[in-house]
C-alpha cells in the first residue's frame, strides 16, 4: 500500500497499537481561553451547531501534519472554523476581518 | 504532578500579569476569540453561554468521582445500582451528564483489574472527573495502553499480577468508563468522607491503586 | 448495558412490529467479527481492531446514529445499537507479552459486526 493510501485509509489520530515513548505525566491547568475553547464545544454541540462527532471529524480532517503541530485547543478551534465555513454559517472573510479586530484591540494601548 | 509553570488555578477571572503587562493573545486565542463573538453577534448562541458552561466545567473534579466511590465502597446496595447503570447512579447522587455519554463502572477486583484509555481521541468521564489530564490525551499513553497495558501500568508504578486479569476498555463512542478501585485494606473503620479523600484520579482512570491511609498499619 | 427486563405488570400491546434497528441484532454471549472494512473520512473502529473476533458483554442502550454519518451533521433519523465487545488481547496482538486471560473491551456500532 503507498504511502499516500496509507493517509487516507488511516486517520491521523487512530494511533492505538503504534510504538511510542514512555508515558511522561505532564498536564496542566487550561489557560482561560483553552477552558473558553472547551466549552464553546460543549455550547456548539448542545445546540447541534457542531455536534461532536462533527467536531472530531473536523479534527482528523486538518491532515496528520496539522495534527502533529497544532495544539489540542488550537486544532479544536481550527476545526470549528472550517466546519462553520462549509455549513456556510460563517465565511472565511467574516473570521478574518474578525480576528483583525480582535488583534488590534489587544494592540491599543488600554487608557 | 502540576506543571511548574503552571502551579496556580486557572480558568477564574484573574489576569496572569499585572495590568498593563499582560501579553498579547496569541493567535489561536484570538480565532477562539473572533469565532466566539461572530456566533454571538449572529445570535447562533446566547451572550452568557459560553460562561455557563464553564461554570459547569469548572463544578466537575475527581472529587466528584470520589464521592461515588467512596459511597459503592460503604454501600453495597449503590455498589450494585452504580455497576448496573453508572449514569442512573451518579445521578442519584445529584452529578448531572451535560451530555449524551452512558457510563460504565468497572469494578476492580482479586482477580480483574480495570484501565480506560481513548485511543481515537481523548473520551474521559468529564461529568463525574472533570477534564481529563494531558497525559491521557497524548501519543504514549493512547498508543501503548491497548498493546502492552502492563508495561505501562509498571511506568505509573503499578505491577498487576499475572493471575490478575487485565482488562483495558478503549472508549470511543457514547459510552464513558470509571474505574471502581479496589478498597484499600486498613480501612475498616473510616467513613465515607474519609474513604472519599483516598481516591485519586488517576486509580478512577486505573493507573494506580487506592493507596491504605498514611499512618495506618495495612493488614 | 444489558435490555432491562420489562417492569412487572406491564403488559405488551401484541401486534407491534419493532422497525430495523430498534431491536439488538446481537445479544450478550454472542461470537461475533468487527468487520475489515477501511471508510475513509471518519469512523470510530480503531484499525488495530478490524477483523478481530470477540463475544458481545452487553447491549448499549440506547440504540444511536450512526457515528460515520453524525460525523457529517445527520443528528436525527434511523438508529442501531452499539455493543460493548470483549476481544482477548492475544486475538489482536499474536505476539502478546501477558497472560492469556488478559483482554480489551470496546464499543462497536452493529454495522461493524457479523456473526461468526
Amino acid at each position: 500500500m503507498s504511502g499516500g493510501e496509507q493517509l487516507v485509509r488511516r486517520l491521523p489520530n487512530d494511533i492505538g497499537g503504534l510504538s511510542a515513548g514512555p508515558i511522561e505525566r505532564v498536564e496542566h491547568d487550561l489557560e482561560p481561553w483553552e477552558k473558553r475553547c472547551h466549552a464553546l464545544a460543549d455550547v456548539l454541540d448542545f445546540r447541534k451547531i457542531i455536534n461532536t462527532e462533527e467536531k472530531r471529524r473536523g479534527v482528523e480532517a486538518l491532515g496528520s501534519e496539522m495534527v502533529g503541530a497544532l495544539g489540542y485547543y488550537e486544532r479544536w478551534i481550527v476545526a470549528f472554523s472550517n466546519i462553520l465555513f462549509q455549513k456556510g454559517l460563517l465565511t472565511p472573510e467574516d473570521l478574518a476581518r474578525k480576528m483583525d479586530e480582535v488583534a488590534a484591540r489587544h494592540a491599543t494601548p488600554q487608557p | 504532578m502540576t506543571d511548574p509553570e503552571h502551579g496556580h488555578q486557572h480558568g477564574h477571572a484573574h489576569p496572569h500579569a499585572p495590568i498593563g503587562q499582560e501579553s498579547p493573545p496569541g493567535y489561536y486565542e484570538i480565532m477562539e476569540t473572533a469565532f466566539r463573538e461572530l456566533l454571538v453577534e449572529r445570535g447562533m448562541i446566547g451572550p452568557d453561554e459560553i460562561r455557563r458552561q464553564i461554570e459547569v466545567l469548572d463544578s466537575r473534579t475527581p472529587a466528584l468521582g470520589a464521592k461515588v466511590v467512596a459511597r459503592a465502597w460503604v454501600d453495597a446496595e449503590f455498589r450494585r445500582r452504580l455497576l448496573a447503570d453508572g449514569r442512573a447512579a451518579c445521578e442519584e447522587l445529584g452529578i448531572s451528564f451535560y451530555d449524551d455519554t452512558r457510563l460504565i463502572v468497572l469494578e476492580n477486583t482479586a482477580t480483574v483489574h480495570n484501565l480506560i484509555v481513548c485511543t481515537l481521541c481523548s473520551c474521559y468521564p468529564r461529568p463525574v472527573l472533570g477534564l481529563p489530564p494531558d497525559w491521557y490525551k497524548l501519543k504514549a499513553y493512547r498508543a501503548r495502553a491497548v498493546v502492552e497495558p502492563r508495561v505501562v501500568l509498571a511506568e505509573f508504578g503499578t505491577v498487576i499480577p499475572d493471575d490478575v486479569e487485565i482488562r483495558v476498555s478503549d472508549s470511543t463512542a457514547m459510552v464513558r468508563y470509571l474505574v471502581l478501585p479496589r478498597r484499600p485494606d486498613g480501612t475498616e473503620g473510616m467513613d465515607e468522607e474519609s474513604l472519599a479523600s483516598l481516591v485519586t484520579r488517576d486509580a478512577m482512570i486505573g493507573v494506580v491503586p487506592v493507596a491504605a491511609p498514611a499512618g495506618r498499619m495495612v493488614q | 448495558m444489558n435490555r432491562q427486563a420489562e417492569p412487572a405488570g406491564t403488559a405488551l400491546l401484541p401486534g407491534i412490529v419493532m422497525a430495523l434497528g430498534e431491536e439488538p441484532v446481537f445479544r450478550p454471549g454472542d461470537l461475533v467479527r468487527i468487520l475489515a472494512r477501511s471508510p475513509i473520512g471518519h469512523y470510530r473502529v480503531p484499525a488495530y481492531l478490524r477483523g478481530k473476533t470477540g463475544t458481545v458483554e452487553a447491549v448499549i442502550e440506547p440504540a444511536a446514529i450512526d457515528n460515520e454519518q453524525e460525523a457529517y451533521g445527520r443528528n436525527a433519523g434511523a438508529k442501531r445499537h452499539y455493543y460493548r465487545v470483549a476481544v482477548a488481547m492475544t486475538e489482536v496482538w499474536p505476539d502478546y507479552a501477558g497472560p492469556e486471560k488478559d483482554g480489551l473491551r470496546i464499543e462497536i456500532y452493529e454495522t461493524w459486526l457479523e456473526r461468526t
